[in-house]
């Protein structure tokens, strides 16, 4: 029976609490509002979360300034009685630059404001066309249009897009792909280190002479770096030297040395064959501490009874190996579904998993908004997985 | 009296001699590492020709991605590491359109430049809506190579001259392919990556035909006059082809004059350069100024000075860098110093450079239109739709 905790033993608590929050829960939560924008850091009217109309204040100066700077000049070339024409336009440029171009860089507009910059944008645009046929040698002529356009973006929007990133994706046959490739290498890869890490871990679990070698040099895989590993087997892989290619395609196994690290199906292997190598030792690893729980008297009374090796594997090792399995199942199937590092240093990006479609979209193209909704639906298919290990396969883990 | 005038006299003297000593300002100056001397040396000349400022090079990863990477993780953050940033020509319309550099027309003025003093291709990459926000670092270009002792003189000096249109060259391929040696007319990029982009814009003449250029590209890969797997051609197979004697024409970048000189079975002196009718896409890198750079006079001087006579002498002698301030590519030291310069149909080819798309999501674009070309020319698309998709992509 669990008792109600005092307001002593919770102020102990709080200081983790304030971590949790700050760490964990507050780059949780911003990624989630990140997907409600149309967030892209390489455009300056999207580059922020902008709720309401605001000013590009700094580019907009910047503008103005160059305008003034153009007009400058161009006052001398004109006749006489178009000068105070110019001569306006460069007076009222000039002030906005000036209120403009110190203090914030980015200011909140209200529609007063925001409409009377509008209109002095459209005026000197008119401005700029009416003496374009008269003089189309002046700088502001040949230069202005396009700065005006730029003014025009300074203009910020708001970039909030609701629920529209997450409509995207659901249409986004590249992140059904991603979607493909990762379960495809999460399945094939921790199967297949399920298999080889019991065998290694039912070697390891017997006790006889030098084990302890044979266990130290099984995990140097493991203890190795994935950056450093994947670094090693792109050596192997390479086309033109590699060990392991050349053997492959002696063996007949591919068509040609360079497909193991060109072609889709030679990355998928690839990717698969150096996550095997490496984190087979960790399932042994984690399968071996199960197998030495297990009483050994039970394997006595079998033996006793005249079961055989693989029925005492089928009747005792493995039920009562069972939750181990499911621990180390459960860790595997997660990592390898978030799988970035090895693919990132093997093949810059072939398998396409999902983290790597995530960072493509949000590194590679600065989109943050749609990279986000990658993440958060990368977020909530790792919360099925676990919930389906827990919920389904492993109710007895909990139950204690 | 007189004692308390000496003590004050030495203290002014040891203040101001303090200030004349202050330390120069840091300028931070990102970059990759370069294989020759050329970039040290250029940062050690500046360091030494003047006391404000102290140029400090900043090491980039040398894998290009990478390093864009770094810095748009730097710049996206408002940092201030780095002053100086040298950037790759097509990622220029990105920064400047993120903010991330400072448009440098002001401060060209007030030093009396001009931004026609310097290569047209590589301050084309750099002007994005209308304001001019790099210099050269160093350009590159392509080029139409060719065996001046298979071509006719005749033919040969229309070449030189760039007066031939692309017709011309097919027919000229065709017809010297098998003298001399060689087994192809004519060899270039068409492979699916940056390359066919760089080739696409040649001949299209900078997307102004895109119809007609992509047609006359379409009628070279086709032709009996270049090889059956033109379709995977990249530099590598286009210099290996050319090098070794068995093309009579290559497109490729100035390069391959030196890899001639050290593993070609051919001689520098069988080969001249030409320019491309369409003009001849440029390729290398350009400096900017990080737009919260607190150096931005210091980060200026310092691009001013390697785009100065003696700054682009420099990256010529120590490094083989192609000059990106104009007057020099007749600067008789320059020329000493870089044979290639001494062409004719070099000089004519660096008049004609062309930009490739300035955009602010580049990668996009050129991946776009190399979705969009390529099956064209490898038979799986028509020509009208690959127009529309081409002339939408660059619309992006």
């Amino acid at each position: 029976m669990q008792r109600r905790m005092t307001w002593k033993e919770f102020c102990f608590v709080l200081p983790l609490l304030l971590l949790v929050m700050v760490f964990s829960l507050y780059p949780i939560l911003s990624s989630f509002v990140y997907t409600l924008f149309d967030y892209q850091t390489n455009n300056q009217s999207k580059n922020a979360l902008y709720t309401g109309a605001t000013l590009n204040a700094a580019l907009y100066a910047e503008d103005c300034d160059y305008l003034v700077h153009y007009l400058k000049k161009d006052v001398d070339a004109v006749a006489e009685a178009d000068k105070p024409t110019l001569q306006v336009l460069m007076d009222t440029l000039n002030v906005q630059k000036t209120l403009y171009a110190v203090g914030d860089t980015k200011r909140a507009l209200n529609a007063g404001t925001g409409g009377e910059i509008a209109g002095l944008i459209a005026q000197t645009r008119q401005t700029v066309q009416s003496l374009a046929a008269k003089y189309p040698d002046l700088r502001i002529v040949q230069k202005g249009p396009t700065l005006l356009d730029e003014m025009e973006t300074c203009l910020v929007k708001s970039n909030f897009v609701g629920l529209q990133n997450y409509q995207r994706l659901l249409q986004d046959s590249r992140f059904g792909q991603a979607i493909g490739s990762t379960v495809e290498f999460t399945l094939i890869s921790v199967a297949l280190e399920l298999v080889l890490g019991m065998a290694l871990a039912l070697i390891m679990d017997k006790a006889i002479r030098g084990i302890g070698l044979v266990r130290t040099t099984a995990l140097i895989p493991w203890a190795i770096p994935t950056a450093v590993s994947a670094l090693i087997w792109c050596y192997l892989y390479d086309g033109s030297s590699g060990v392991v290619a050349v053997a492959f395609t002696r063996l007949g196994l591919i068509p040609s040395p360079e497909a193991l690290l060109t072609t889709a199906a030679g990355t998928m292997f690839s990717a698969i064959l150096a996550d095997v190598w490496k984190t087979t030792p960790y399932m042994a690893l984690l399968l071996l501490a199960g197998l030495q729980v297990i009483d050994r008297g039970l394997y006595e009374s079998s033996a006793i009874d005249g079961a055989g090796a693989r029925r005492t594997f089928t009747g005792i090792t493995l039920p009562l190996l069972k939750p181990s399995m499911l621990v180390a199942l459960l860790f595997r199937t997660l990592d390898a579904f978030r799988v970035y590092d090895l693919i990132a240093v093997l093949t810059k990006g072939t398998p396409e998993t999902l983290s790597i479609y995530a960072y493509k979209m949000m590194i590679g193209q600065s989109n943050y908004g749609y990279g986000s909704v990658i993440v958060v639906a990368m977020f909530a298919l790792v919360a099925l997985i676990a919930f389906v290990y827990v919920k389904i396969l492993g109710a007895e883990l909990i139950r204690e | 009296m007189k004692k308390m005038l000496a003590v004050l006299l030495t203290v002014a003297l040891v203040i101001s001699s303090a200030a004349a000593l202050a330390e120069p300002v840091t300028v931070k100056f990102a970059a990759q590492a370069d294989p020759t001397p050329a970039t040290q040396a250029v940062v050690d000349a500046f360091n030494a020709s003047q006391a404000d400022y102290k140029v400090e090079w900043v090491d980039m990863s040398n894998d290009s991605g990478a390093m864009r990477e770094q810095l748009t993780t730097s710049l996206k953050a408002g940092s201030t590491e780095y002053d100086v940033i040298s950037m790759d020509v097509v990622w220029a319309g990105e920064f400047a359109a993120s903010g991330f550099i400072q448009p440098l027309d002001m401060m060209l003025e007030d030093a009396g430049l001009n931004t026609a003093d310097f290569n047209a291709g590589s301050m084309a990459s750099g002007l994005y809506n209308g304001k001019e926000y790099v210099l050269p670092f160093f350009p590159d270009l392509g080029l139409l190579y060719f065996r001046k002792d298979i071509v006719s003189e005749e033919d040969a000096a229309k070449l030189v001259a760039g007066t031939y249109t692309l017709d011309e060259l097919l027919a000229m391929a065709e017809k010297y392919m098998g003298q001399g040696g060689t087994t192809t007319g004519i060899v270039f990029q068409s492979s699916l990556y940056e390359g066919l982009i760089c080739n696409a814009n040649e001949f299209t003449a900078n997307w102004k035909d895109i119809k007609g250029g992509l047609e006359m590209m379409k009628k070279f890969t086709t032709s009996k006059a270049v090889p059956q797997n033109i379709l995977n051609y990249t530099e590598g197979e286009t210099a290996n082809s050319f090098i070794k004697g068995e093309s009579v024409f290559a497109r490729n970048w100035p390069y391959m004059w030196g890899s001639i000189k050290s593993d070609g079975t051919i001689k520098n002196d069988q080969v001249a350069v030409a320019p491309l009718p369409g003009g001849s896409t440029v390729g290398g890198w350009l400096l900017g100024i990080n737009k919260n750079s607190a150096n931005a006079d210091g980060a200026f001087a310092f691009i001013k000075f390697l785009n100065s006579e003696e700054g682009q002498v420099i990256m010529s002698e120590k490094g083989g860098y192609l000059p990106g301030l104009n007057k020099m590519l007749t600067d008789e030291r320059i020329i000493k110093s870089d044979e290639r310069l001494g062409m004719v149909g070099f000089q004519n080819a660096l008049k004609t450079t062309i930009a490739r798309p300035v955009s602010a999501e580049y990668s996009k674009v050129s991946d776009a239109l190399q979705q969009a070309i390529y099956p064209y020319l490898s038979g799986s698309a028509e020509i009208d739709p690959t127009v529309t998709a081409v002339e939408a992509a660059l619309a992006q």
